[in-house]
């Protein structure tokens, strides 16, 4: 019997060392490709293109200096690259989410006709690709003047999101209990007033998570934006990595500075609401 | 079938000792009930039987193998869970039969347990529902008869019935002693309600901060409390306390009052001992109302403060030595707040307890 | 004097419909119109021109476009399967650690923050052969004297497409599943190990129906974004070396920028968005299917 014992305890010892080993390897693959990007980005180019390899980095800011230094030192228009995308990603997350707040709660609360319809009619815009959009909404675009502007992205973007959000909303407001907006609405709210004050703050982390998605859905969208934006005025910066590349040449490094400064947003902000985002996920999705 | 032994066992979560070395033999076929307040260690004490916690300390034994470091699934026990447990995408049957199935038994016997099972407990109508769709007397019903369906060395229960509702708990807690009766295996039960304890087990468990501190029949910790805990923790209502000092032959309350000490225990307190007076509500009763009894008697007046008429007794709130305590009144008549009664006491029913260890002075 | 108004759910919902309308359905419209001419974006009067189904048949006919919806369809199952295996096993590995869960849920999300097209170009610079972290580490170690042509071997540059791929998207079936696990109430695991399970049969029957709604809601959230996939090939290969990595996206883009032939680009468009079409309502009916069964739906 001591022989069964101690082999239960042999065994729980050896996967407690798998286990470790697998989380050892896991955050290996999924670290090093990012780190490697922030390494390379403070060394020098000779370094990078070293043959054979050099193990032992040394540091230098030349790169993010030449991405900063502007358009006329051979760099690539970072500002500018970056207030559009910034102010193409803001804008339409925040139209998004009021318009697809608005569509969650009308799922969540209101009884109508083909209800299910309407909803998989919408999520069905969402899985439309955007490389098979591109083709069509250039030649609309160009037609209506939106071609590289910064409305024209905002539009688009805000269409992505719409559905999605309104997906996650939904569940989230289908939890909130009917009686709380009634008994708002008795202690002498209007509906709307019962909304804002009591149904939304309790349906935040829903709505933060739908931000962060379509937030991040905004800034790091490709396929349409290198169709649909032309000049330094309206380009984004996933479009702009397309500055360091030559035709047989790429500049890794400015590249890899250029990719730093494009996940640092992304970064921040998702530590910030990573707490909802996962809530935001499930509740949206499960209980929905 | 199987004895269950635990020697000196013990459980850290981290720096803190949920238990602190128990010592527990059971006999085969008894039913024990492991009864205590919440967080005095006796859900642990149970999951460690069932191998659901480890053991940090001791040794616990099912049958004559020690199965400290066994996975439940060798030990062969079942348990019945506080919150049933059952698997939400499973219908009854596939929730009865389930052990079952995990053991690579062929169908038929499992459909032969499982009807015997479900027949037992009158599920043969819901076997095709979902858990979701009943009730929680049905799921609880479920959760035992996956219990049963098995014919486990042990049965464990964790309080499985503190979600239902009054009359609900009282019916299944009879249905529990029969099935005891019916298939005599050994039950170990953990509860908080010492109705359910004193009305259940053959033997008694009360627990305290990780610490046995009193195990014995019902009637033993019902009538012979080792200290005030046990005296207040059992029996409902609980026993009165009062405080009282060793006057010579009596007892002096906090007001003044003299009392007579119990005969039993003359010999065992000293002049100017601090005791503590015990006494249940029985004990009291307005002179003519109580419970006929032999031995040394005690006449006192008290205002009635308030009444509970319960029917066939009323429980009278008077204030006696400086506390309100509890009498019972026997073929009740309407009493008013307010009015004073003669009282008489059954000073030879009291207990005494000292009152800095708390623990009880008899022989 | 009654006014006849819009019922309010319309009023609420008319934003999100004109918005979709506007940008998503009208470009669709004049797209589905176009796969019907012989457009072409230099000589813009060809938009005029009915040639009923032609296009269509002509995809139909072309063994490059067959060869590359195969291609397609196999990248997703073989990608998508994986990315659940590997979500499932990350998840299952940190939900049994227990120290540092927070910080290392956020280092899975890590990957969910890049852009698919950053990703492309991570990745693109970690196989170059030249000067890649890969070969240089294999060549360093002595593992492989030769530089492993990575993007230029079809086999191999399919491999590094599907590992990017796979590196980028797995985060979201990890966190779910994690989410998943940690909703699972602890009672039923109990229950199970005191029937008698062990941990694998605790797993299949226990864990395994339990996950299942979070499975299906990171299937369809992926569904909804597989066309992502473009992104990266498109930087990593552009559908090269001669067409061997050639998805139905790359494609439909070299047919409709490079060629200038957007009748038959749209043509193909249709073709990929009915497919996405079908797996995201595929993974959305599961996902019903699977709330039921645990008695989560309302």
């Amino acid at each position: 019997m001591q022989d069964r014992n101690q082999a239960h305890r042999i065994r729980k010892r050896i996967s407690t060392a798998l286990t470790l080993l697998a989380l050892f390897i896991i955050m290996l693959i999924i670290c090093v490709p990012g780190l490697w990007i922030v390494l390379n980005s403070f060394r020098p180019t000779v370094e990078i293109m070293a043959k054979p390899p050099v193990w032992t980095p040394s540091f230098t800011l030349e790169h993010y200096r030449a991405m900063f230094g502007g358009a006329g030192e051979g760099g690539v228009p970072v500002f500018a690259y970056f207030r559009n995308s910034l102010i193409i990603s803001v804008t339409s997350t925040l139209i998004a989410i009021l318009i697809g707040m608005a569509g969650g709660y009308t799922f969540a609360r209101y009884r109508f006709a083909g209800k299910s319809s309407w909803f998989v009619g919408l999520m069905i815009f969402r899985a439309v690709p955007g490389v098979a959009l591109s083709l069509p909404l250039f030649i609309v675009f160009a037609r209506i003047g939106l071609i590289d502007t910064h409305l024209g992205l905002i539009l688009v973007y805000v269409a992505m999101n719409v559905p999605f959000t309104i997906w996650l909303t939904d569940g989230f407001f289908r939890q909130i209990p009917k009686e709380l907006h009634e008994a708002a609405e008795i202690d002498g709210c209007t509906r709307w007033q019962a909304f804002w004050k009591v149904e939304f703050p309790v349906a935040r982390s829903g709505v933060a998570s739908a931000a962060i998605f379509a937030f991040l859905t905004s800034w790091n969208e490709f396929a349409l934006a290198s169709q649909l934006t032309r000049s330094v005025g309206s380009k984004t910066m996933p479009v702009g990595l397309l500055d360091f590349t030559a035709e047989f040449t790429i500049n890794w490094g400015g590249m890899c500075a250029l990719a730093v400064l494009m996940i640092i947003p992304a970064l921040i902000l998702t530590f910030l609401v990573q707490k909802h985002l996962i809530a935001g996920l499930t509740f949206g999705g499960v209980k929905g | 079938m199987a004895e269950v032994s635990l020697t000196s066992v013990e459980k850290y979560y981290g720096k803190f000792k949920a238990v602190h070395g128990i010592d527990l033999q059971i006999e085969d076929g008894e039913f024990v009930v492991l009864v205590g307040p919440s967080g005095c260690g006796k859900s642990t004490t149970l999951r460690m039987i069932a191998g659901l916690e480890n053991i940090s300390g001791g040794e616990v034994t099912i049958g004559d193998r020690v199965v400290n470091d066994l996975p439940p699934r060798e030990r062969n026990i079942s348990m019945v869970f506080q919150n049933y447990a059952l698997y939400p995408h499973m219908t009854v049957r596939e929730n009865l039969g389930f052990s079952l199935k995990i053991a690579n038994q062929p169908e038929s016997a499992i459909d032969k347990a499982v009807d015997e099972a479900a027949h037992i407990l009158g599920l043969d109508e819901l076997m095709d529902r979902r858990p979701g769709e009943l009730s929680g007397g049905q799921r609880q019903r479920v959760a035992m008869g996956r219990a049963i369906v098995r014919h486990p060395d042990v049965y464990l229960f964790d309080e499985p019935l503190s979600n239902l509702d009054a009359k609900l708990r009282t019916q299944m807690r009879v249905e529990i002693k029969k099935l005891h009766k019916k298939v005599g295996n050994t039950i170990i039960y953990v509860t908080h309600d010492q109705v359910e304890a004193m009305t259940l087990a053959d033997r008694i468990v009360l627990m305290k901060d990780g610490h046995i501190i009193q195990a014995g029949t019902p009637l033993e910790l019902f009538d012979a409390p080792v200290d005030t805990f046990v005296a207040t923790f059992i029996g409902s209502p609980p026993m009165n306390l009062l405080n009282a000092k060793i006057s010579g032959p009596s007892m002096v309350l906090e007001d003044g009052a003299q009392l007579p000490v119990p005969t039993d225990a003359k010999d065992l307190v000293r002049d100017g001992q601090d005791v503590v007076l015990g006494f249940r509500a029985d004990s009291l009763s307005p002179v003519g109302h109580g419970i006929e009894e032999t031995g040394l008697k005690a006449e006192v007046e008290l205002d009635v403060q308030l009444t509970e008429p319960l029917g066939t007794e009323t429980l009278l709130f008077v204030d006696f030595g400086g506390k309100e305590v509890q009498a019972k009144m026997h073929n009740p008549r309407h009493v008013a707040v307010g009015e004073t009664l003669t009282f008489q006491l059954q000073i030879d029913k009291c207990h005494l307890f000292d009152a800095s260890s708390g623990r009880a002075i008899r022989n | 004097m009654r006014m006849r108004r819009l019922p309010e759910w319309l009023v609420l919902l008319l934003p999100a419909i004109i918005v979709t309308a506007a940008v998503v359905l009208i470009p669709l419209l004049f797209s589905l119109y176009s796969s019907f001419t012989p457009y072409k974006l230099t000589r813009p009067s060809t938009l005029w021109i009915w040639i009923g189904t032609l296009n269509y048949e002509k995809i139909l006919a072309d063994w490059n476009f067959w060869s590359a919806f195969g291609r397609t369809i196999l990248f997703l199952t073989v990608v998508l399967n994986l990315e659940l295996l590997l979500g499932l096993g990350i998840a299952l590995v940190i939900n049994r650690i227990t120290w540092g869960q927070r910080a290392l849920r956020t280092i899975i999300m890590f990957p969910m923050m890049f852009s698919p097209i950053l990703v492309g170009f991570q990745f693109k610079f970690i196989f170059n052969d030249n000067i890649g972290l890969v070969n240089n580490t294999l060549q360093s170690l002595g593992i492989s004297d030769a530089a492993l042509p990575w993007l230029v071997d079809a086999k191999l540059a399919m491999f590094s497409i599907m590992f990017a791929e796979i590196w980028m998207s797995t985060s979201i079936f990890a966190i779910l599943i994690l989410a998943g696990l940690y909703a699972i109430p602890r009672d039923p695991l109990e229950a199970a190990e005191v029937d008698g399970c062990t941990a694998w049969q605790k797993f299949r029957h226990i864990t395994l129906p339990f996950l299942m709604p979070f499975i299906f809601i990171a299937m369809t959230i992926r569904s909804l974004d597989v066309a992502r996939a473009y992104d990266i090939v498109q930087i990593m290969t552009g559908g090269g070396p001669a067409r061997r990595t050639e998805l139905l996206w790359t494609l439909m883009s070299r047919t409709g920028y490079v060629d200038a032939r957007m009748g038959l680009a749209n043509a193909m468009g249709y073709v990929s968005i009915i497919l996405s079409i079908i797996f995201t309502v595929y993974f959305f009916r599961k996902l019903s299917a699977a709330r039921n069964e645990l008695g989560m739906g309302g």
